[in-house]
């Protein structure tokens, strides 16, 4: 035990129910917005097996929520296209989140780290990057944590799913506000000055623009990467 | 309705799967190969603001003044309390209330 680097990367027993127990608290939130998918899910015509393989397949809860407002019941070539796109450019932060992982989980058999790159959620990965952080080496808390929030997720999913059927008209009792209210909050803390000012405010103005001109969801796709590129190539 | 699953929603799920499967691997697999410059990862930041932007700016402007008051709310409240679920929970109040007094 002379070797002054971190314990090697491992998985175990011990460090799954570890993240998975830190995970605990968020669960409750989490559900919430599983059951409101499921609920936007039933009013678009799923079933709750078409709700549970969205859930458990996709697994990524703001690209499955925004490509539902544009879910229509026949899908052209083109129509697939777009979907593909619009869940590439929400899922882009997935592609960075997965190439901060490389340090840790490269140290594993790529037939242990590429099968749990497909637990990578946002909150379990920013409890997971802490872990690392604080000198944690056991590959085992990053799976735990991405596993108990995969069951929470399938799971309220569907339960919104059965409830939501039942709502006779979710504009009443604005259920549509639910997804652009999260995204408001979750915007909230992410300001941190003049990069995001650029970046956002020309987000917002081609998105506008582009939603009167082009249909279906590309105005979200325009919007995004130039507000992205504006943002990125801002000065600060 | 009668089948459990619709042969075109099952592929466009199939589609939304393959997508994210890659985004979770690519970036994992690509760092062997290509070292992210400063001005890519600034860019790539920069990039889930923006498409919350991009989702939220039309929605609010094409919705009722429901959705706008709804939306305020949501950003006062988190403001004020930091919780995504309290922000989430006042707007649909604020939208609901808003609606049934106007209708």
């Amino acid at each position: 035990m002379t070797d002054p680097s971190p314990s090697p990367v491992h998985i175990s027993r011990a460090g799954i129910l570890h993240g998975a127990r830190v995970m605990i608290p968020l669960m409750p939130g989490l559900a919430v917005f599983g059951m409101a998918f499921g609920a936007a899910a039933a009013q678009k015509g799923f079933t709750a097996l078409e709700t549970a393989l969205s859930s458990g397949l996709v697994f990524a809860g703001l690209a499955q929520m925004v490509a539902l407002e544009g879910w229509s019941q026949t899908w052209t070539p083109a129509g697939l296209l777009a979907l593909a796109l619009l869940t590439f450019t929400i899922n882009m932060r997935h592609f960075l989140m997965a190439a901060s992982m490389r340090p840790w989980l490269g140290e594993l058999p790529g037939w242990q780290a590429y099968p749990s790159l497909f637990l990578l959620a946002d909150n379990n990965w920013a409890a997971a990057m802490r872990y690392r952080a604080k000198g944690g080496s056991d590959a085992g808390f990053y799976i735990g944590s991405g596993l108990i929030t995969w069951v929470f997720w399938v799971l309220s999913s569907v339960a919104g799913q059965v409830i939501g059927g039942g709502i006779p008209d979710p504009k009443r009792f604005a259920i549509d506000l639910v997804v652009p209210a999260f995204f408001v909050a979750m915007l909230v803390p992410n300001w941190k000055g003049r990069r995001e000012a650029v970046g956002w405010g020309v987000a917002a103005a081609v998105s506008v623009t582009a939603s009167y001109l082009v249909p279906g969801w590309w105005f979200i796709v325009i919007g995004a990467v130039t507000g992205a590129l504006a943002g990125g190539f801002a000065d600060d | 309705m009668t089948s459990l699953v619709d042969p075109q929603t099952l592929l466009a799920i199939g589609v939304m799967a393959v997508t994210t499967l890659f985004n979770r691997t690519a970036g994992f697999f690509l760092m062997r190969l290509v070292p992210l410059t400063p001005r890519v990862r600034k860019v790539l930041d920069a990039l889930p603001g923006a498409v919350l932007v991009a989702i939220v700016a039309p929605t609010a402007v094409h919705g009722d003044k429901a959705m706008a008051a709804g939306l305020v709310t949501a950003f006062v409240v988190t403001k004020l309390t930091r919780s995504d679920f309290l922000a989430v929970l006042a707007a649909v109040a604020v939208a609901a209330g808003l609606r049934v007094f106007t209708l």
